[in-house]
C-alpha cells in the first residue's frame, strides 16, 4: 500500500447537519480543513468548502459531440463512399436512418468518456489501493479531517477540542 | 408569509378584457372564413384541446407524485390542483365540438359525414371507433371521470389542510388520496389515449399512429410545466410564494428540458417508422405537412427542440428567473404551435375534400333537376377545388402559420384558463401546510 506521509486528525459525525455546521464553524475559526468524507453527497457542502463547480459535464459534452460526429461521419462515409447499398428504395445518404445510431454513439462516448475521466481524476480504478481513514465513512459516518504534519501538541489539542465541541462522536488520529 | 391568494378586481378586469379580445377575434374569424367556417372551428378545437390537455396533465402529475412518494412539488401543488379543476370548462368547450359533430355545425372530422363514410372503405372499417357515440363518450364520460378525480383529490387536499396532522403520525387523509391517485393512473392511461385519438388524430381520419397519444402527452407535459413556471414567476412577482426558490425552478427547468427531449424522441420516432415503412396511408400526414406547411413543420422542431435544448442545457439558465421565464414562454408557444400543426393542415384538407364531394354529389343531383347550366357550374366547382388541392402550397390565412386572429384567440383562451385557475387558487391556502411532504418541498435543494 502506498503511503502519503500524512498525519491526520479526524472527527466522525453521526449526522450530515452536524458535519455541515462543523465545516462552517471551522471556516469561521480559520482552521485549515484537509478534506471531508461522506457516504453520500451532502447538499450545501460544496459551497461551504468553497469548491468550484465540477467541469466534468463540459468533458461529457465534448465526448458526446465526438460520438455524434463519429457515428454520423462513419455512416456517411460507408454509405456514400465505401460501400453504397440501397435499402428499401431510400437514397444512399438517408439521414433519418442514421439518427438512431448517431444518438446511441453520442450516449456511449459521453458515458464511457465521463466514467474514465472521473476515475482518472479521482485516482481510482482496478489495481489502485487508496488508504481510507475509517471504514464507517463509507457506511454511516461523516468525517472532517485536518492534516497535522509539523504541528505541536498545543495546536493538535486545539483541533481536538474543536472536533469534540462541534458534536463529533469520535475523534481519531491516523498516519496514512 | 402571505399564503392566502386574493383574486383582485384589477386582475379580473384585465383577464375579462383579454377574454373579450379572444371573443372578438373568434367573431372576426367567423366572418373571414370559408363557407364551412373551418378556420373558426379549428381555432376553437385547437385551444380547447390544448388547455383541457394542460389541466388533465396537471392532474396526472399530481397523482403520479402522490403514488410515487414524490414531494418536491408539494409547496406549489395548489397551482396544479387549480389547473386540474379547469377540466370542467374544457368539457363544456369540447362538448360544443362533440354536439357539433351530431348537428353538423362544422366539418372538422371526415368520419362524422355519413355520406363520405359510405363510399370510403377505410373509414367504413374504422367506423366502429370513429363515430359520434365514442366521441361523446370521450368528451363527456372520460373527461367527466377525470374531473371527478380532480374534484375529489382537491377536496381531500383541502380537508388535509384543516384536519391533517402528519407530525402526530396521522396519515389517514394522505392514504385516501393515494388510493384515488393510484386508481386514476391506469384509467387515465387508457382513456386519455382514446380521447386524444378522437379529438385530434381522427382529423386525419385515414391516417393513424400508435405513438400519437404519447406524442401529445409529452407535448402537454412540457406545456403544463411551462405554464407552471410562468404562473410561479407571476405569483412571486406580486408577493406570493416567497418560499419557492430557484431550486424549485431548477427542477421545473429540468422537467422542461427532459420532456422537450422526450417529445423530440417521439417526434422523430413517429416520423422515422412511417418514413421507413413507406405505406401510402401513413405517409400522407407527413407528406402534407412537409411539402405544403414547411414553416409550420420545421418551426415546430426548432421551437420545441433546438432552442430549449440550447438554452436549458446549462445549469445556470434553469436557475435564473429571466432565462427560465423566457424559455418557458417560448416552449409554451411552441407546443401550442405543435397542436396547430396537428390540427390545421388536416382540417383544411378535409374541408377541400368536402367541397369536392359536395360538388360531385350536388352536380349529379342538380344536373338532373335543373339541366345543363347547373351542371356546368358544378363542374367548375370541381375544377376549382382540384386546383386548390394541388396548389395548396400557397399561403392560406390562418392555416399556413398562426395569424393574428389565432394569437388573439389564444390570448382569450389563456385568459379564461387563468381566470378559472385564480378563482380556484383563491379558495384555499397557497401552502398545503399539513401535507406530509410540505417540509421536504420547502427545504428542497438541487445542488
Amino acid at each position: 500500500m502506498k503511503t502519503l506521509n500524512k498525519e491526520v486528525l479526524f472527527g466522525l459525525y453521526d449526522d450530515e447537519t452536524d458535519l455541515l455546521n462543523a465545516v462552517n464553524a471551522a471556516n469561521k475559526a480559520h482552521l485549515d480543513i484537509m478534506d471531508v468524507y461522506t457516504p453520500f453527497p451532502v447538499h450545501g457542502l460544496d459551497p461551504a468548502l468553497g469548491l468550484a463547480e465540477s467541469r466534468l459535464h463540459i468533458a461529457g459534452f465534448v465526448y458526446g459531440m465526438t460520438g455524434t460526429l463519429t457515428g454520423f461521419g462513419f455512416m456517411t462515409w460507408v454509405f456514400t463512399r465505401d460501400w453504397p447499398i440501397i435499402f428499401g428504395g431510400k437514397p444512399y445518404w438517408s439521414v433519418p436512418a442514421f439518427i438512431p445510431v448517431t444518438f446511441e454513439l453520442t450516449v456511449l462516448f459521453a458515458a464511457i468518456g465521463m466514467v474514465v475521466t472521473f476515475y482518472t481524476i479521482c485516482g481510482m480504478g482496478p489495481g489502485v489501493t487508496n488508504p481510507t481513514l475509517h471504514d464507517r465513512i463509507t457506511d454511516d459516518k461523516f468525517c472532517l479531517a485536518f492534516q497535522t504534519n509539523g504541528m505541536d501538541a498545543e495546536e493538535i489539542n486545539k483541533l481536538k477540542n474543536f472536533l469534540s465541541t462541534s458534536n463529533a462522536s469520535e475523534v481519531h488520529q491516523k498516519n496514512i | 408569509m402571505n399564503t392566502q391568494f386574493v383574486f383582485e378586481g384589477k386582475q379580473k378586469t384585465i383577464l375579462l378584457s383579454a377574454m373579450l379580445l379572444g371573443l372578438a377575434c373568434l367573431g372576426l374569424t367567423w366572418v373571414y372564413d370559408d363557407e364551412y367556417h373551418t378556420r373558426f372551428w379549428t381555432n376553437v378545437l385547437h385551444n380547447s384541446v390544448f388547455f383541457t390537455g394542460i389541466s388533465a396533465v396537471a392532474l396526472f402529475l399530481i397523482t403520479a407524485g402522490i403514488t410515487m412518494y414524490g414531494g418536491w412539488a408539494t409547496a406549489f401543488k395548489r397551482i396544479w390542483e387549480s389547473y386540474s379543476l379547469f377540466m370542467i370548462v374544457g368539457m363544456v368547450l369540447l362538448g360544443v365540438i362533440a354536439i357539433g359533430n351530431v348537428g353538423h355545425f362544422h366539418h372538422l372530422y371526415h368520419w362524422a359525414d355519413s355520406s363520405a363514410v359510405e363510399g370510403d372503405k377505410i373509414l367504413k372499417g374504422k367506423s366502429g371507433f370513429l363515430n359520434n357515440t365514442w366521441y361523446m363518450l370521450a368528451t363527456f364520460v372520460f373527461l367527466g371521470t377525470w374531473f371527478l378525480f380532480a374534484y375529489k383529490l382537491r377536496q381531500l387536499s383541502v380537508k388535509e389542510d384543516a384536519e391533517g396532522n402528519y407530525e402526530a403520525g396521522d396519515f389517514t387523509i394522505h392514504r385516501t388520496m393515494r388510493k384515488y391517485a393510484a386508481a386514476f393512473l391506469p384509467i387515465f392511461g387508457f382513456t386519455s389515449a382514446a380521447a386524444i385519438w378522437l379529438w385530434v388524430m381522427s382529423i386525419d381520419a385515414h391516417w393513424f399512429s400508435t405513438l400519437f397519444a404519447w406524442y401529445c402527452t409529452a407535448s402537454l407535459v412540457v406545456s403544463m410545466v411551462c405554464v407552471t413556471i410562468l404562473m410561479l414567476l407571476y405569483l412571486k412577482s406580486i408577493g406570493y410564494m416567497t418560499y419557492i426558490t430557484k431550486e424549485h425552478f431548477h427542477d421545473l427547468g429540468k422537467y422542461t428540458f427532459a420532456f422537450s427531449v422526450f417529445w423530440t424522441y417521439l417526434w422523430f420516432s413517429q416520423f422515422m417508422l412511417i418514413w421507413y415503412a413507406n405505406l401510402g396511408e401513413e405517409t400522407t400526414y407527413f407528406k402534407l405537412r412537409m411539402t405544403q406547411y414547411p414553416v409550420l413543420y420545421w418551426g415546430n422542431f426548432i421551437m420545441n427542440f433546438v432552442l430549449p435544448f440550447l438554452i436549458l442545457i446549462r445549469n445556470d439558465t434553469k436557475r435564473k428567473f429571466g432565462s427560465i421565464g423566457f424559455a418557458a414562454s417560448l416552449v409554451l408557444f411552441g407546443h401550442w404551435w405543435d397542436f396547430f400543426q396537428m390540427i390545421k393542415p388536416g382540417a383544411y384538407k378535409n374541408m377541400q375534400e368536402h367541397v369536392e364531394h359536395m360538388a360531385h354529389q350536388g352536380g349529379g343531383h342538380e344536373a338532373a333537376q335543373h339541366g345543363s347550366e347547373a351542371a356546368a357550374g358544378a363542374g367548375h366547382a370541381v375544377a376549382a377545388s382540384h386546383e386548390v388541392a394541388h396548389h395548396a402550397a400557397t399561403f392560406v390565412e390562418g392555416f399556413t402559420i398562426p395569424g393574428l386572429l389565432e394569437m388573439g384567440t389564444f390570448v382569450g383562451f389563456a385568459a379564461l384558463f387563468v381566470y378559472v385557475v385564480f378563482m380556484n387558487l383563491a379558495k384555499a391556502s397557497l401552502l398545503p401546510k399539513n401535507d406530509p411532504y410540505v417540509q421536504e418541498s420547502l427545504s428542497h435543494h438541487v445542488v
